[in-house]
């Protein structure tokens, strides 16, 4: 799985976000459309794209999107 | 005789071994109710059944959402006079990411293995009259939160079968009504603050005038809509959410 790939799946589903804005170390709570619907979304995408379980507590705990991209490449082995 | 007892009663708790479902047994049995015990996980019930006072009470394994396992579990029970269905999961999908996947999952649990072993209990005559039907609904199926369609869908659907059900064996004095509960300190409740974080729980507590429940509270309202001091209820939904729908 390439980051470029996944940065390019996130930004498909916050619609509201402007193509291209999404950098690898880019803060999830910089974002100025940032919020708990984000937060949902997420969880849900990685379980429905990558079978990858994350929690809230998870999101709270990370701040960019590497970070994310490491976690579900992490789980994605271990399973 | 004190309208209030649960003497002389036998009840069906599933989701017995942890949260609401074990809480309710244990006041169940304390009001004198003879009970069958039933959940997935075996271990756990003989936990659970240990302490309860009386020693008539039983266990019996059953998997909600697995056919065979709910026809199995209907030969064993004996004849009910009152049945708690408080087995049931809580999971958030975004509406953009309900599938076939995320609805059967929560509507296996939630709504399927319930009003299928309601209906098979009626149809194998093991409902006594008189008896009474509790269901564990939720808030939510008339107070939605972002990610909550289906789970809310599911108990919303409960509510109905609930009431259809009322309506059907009212002659037979069988009574059927739902607890649309909110938040309540549970297992349950430590997974979902961890799945949303409990910077988010906390601000959505904020929103409860008395707080979040306690497995205690849901279960002194149960034993009541068990007992026959509830005779001329039925078909309804109390809500138990520490004044979170009144206003603000």
């Amino acid at each position: 799985m390439e980051i470029k790939s996944f940065i390019h799946k996130l930004e498909e589903e916050f619609e509201e976000l402007e193509k291209g804005t999404l950098e690898p170390t880019t803060s999830f709570r910089d974002l100025e459309e940032w919020s708990s619907m984000y937060a949902l979304i997420l969880i849900a995408l990685m379980e429905t794209e990558y079978e990858v379980a994350i929690t809230g507590e998870d999101l709270n705990q990370i701040e960019t999107v590497q970070d994310l991209f490491h976690i579900v490449e992490a789980r994605r082995k271990a399973s | 005789m004190n309208p209030f007892t649960l003497q002389g009663k036998t009840i069906l708790i599933t989701g017995a071994s942890s949260g609401i479902g074990a809480c309710t047994a244990r006041l169940c049995a304390d009001m004198g109710a003879t009970l069958v015990l039933s959940a997935r996980s075996e271990q756990k019930l003989a936990d659970v059944k240990d302490t309860l006072s009386g020693e008539e009470h039983r266990i019996i394994q059953a998997d909600v959402t697995k056919e065979d396992q709910l026809r199995h579990l209907v030969e064993q029970l004996p004849a009910l006079d009152g049945l708690v269905h408080s087995a049931g999961m809580v999971k958030a999908f975004p509406v953009k990411f309900i599938g076939e996947k995320q609805i059967e999952q929560l509507f296996a649990l939630n709504y399927k293995g319930p009003i299928k072993l309601n209906s098979f209990l009626l149809k194998a005559k093991k409902i006594n009259n008189g008896g009474a039907v509790v269901f564990m609904s939720s808030i939510s199926s008339f107070f939605a939160h972002k990610g909550g369609a289906l789970y809310a869908g599911s108990k919303a659907a409960l509510n109905a079968y609930s009431k259809a059900l009322a309506l059907e064996y009212a002659e037979k004095k069988i009574r059927s009504n739902v607890i649309a509960a909110a938040m309540v300190k549970t297992p349950l409740f430590d997974r979902a603050e961890q799945a949303v974080s409990k910077e988010m729980m906390d601000k959505h507590g904020d929103m409860y005038p008395l707080g979040f429940g306690e497995p205690e509270d849901i279960a002194h309202a149960i034993v009541f809509l068990l007992s026959d001091a509830s005779r001329w209820i039925t078909g309804t939904e109390l809500i138990m959410d520490g004044g979170l729908s009144a206003g603000h």
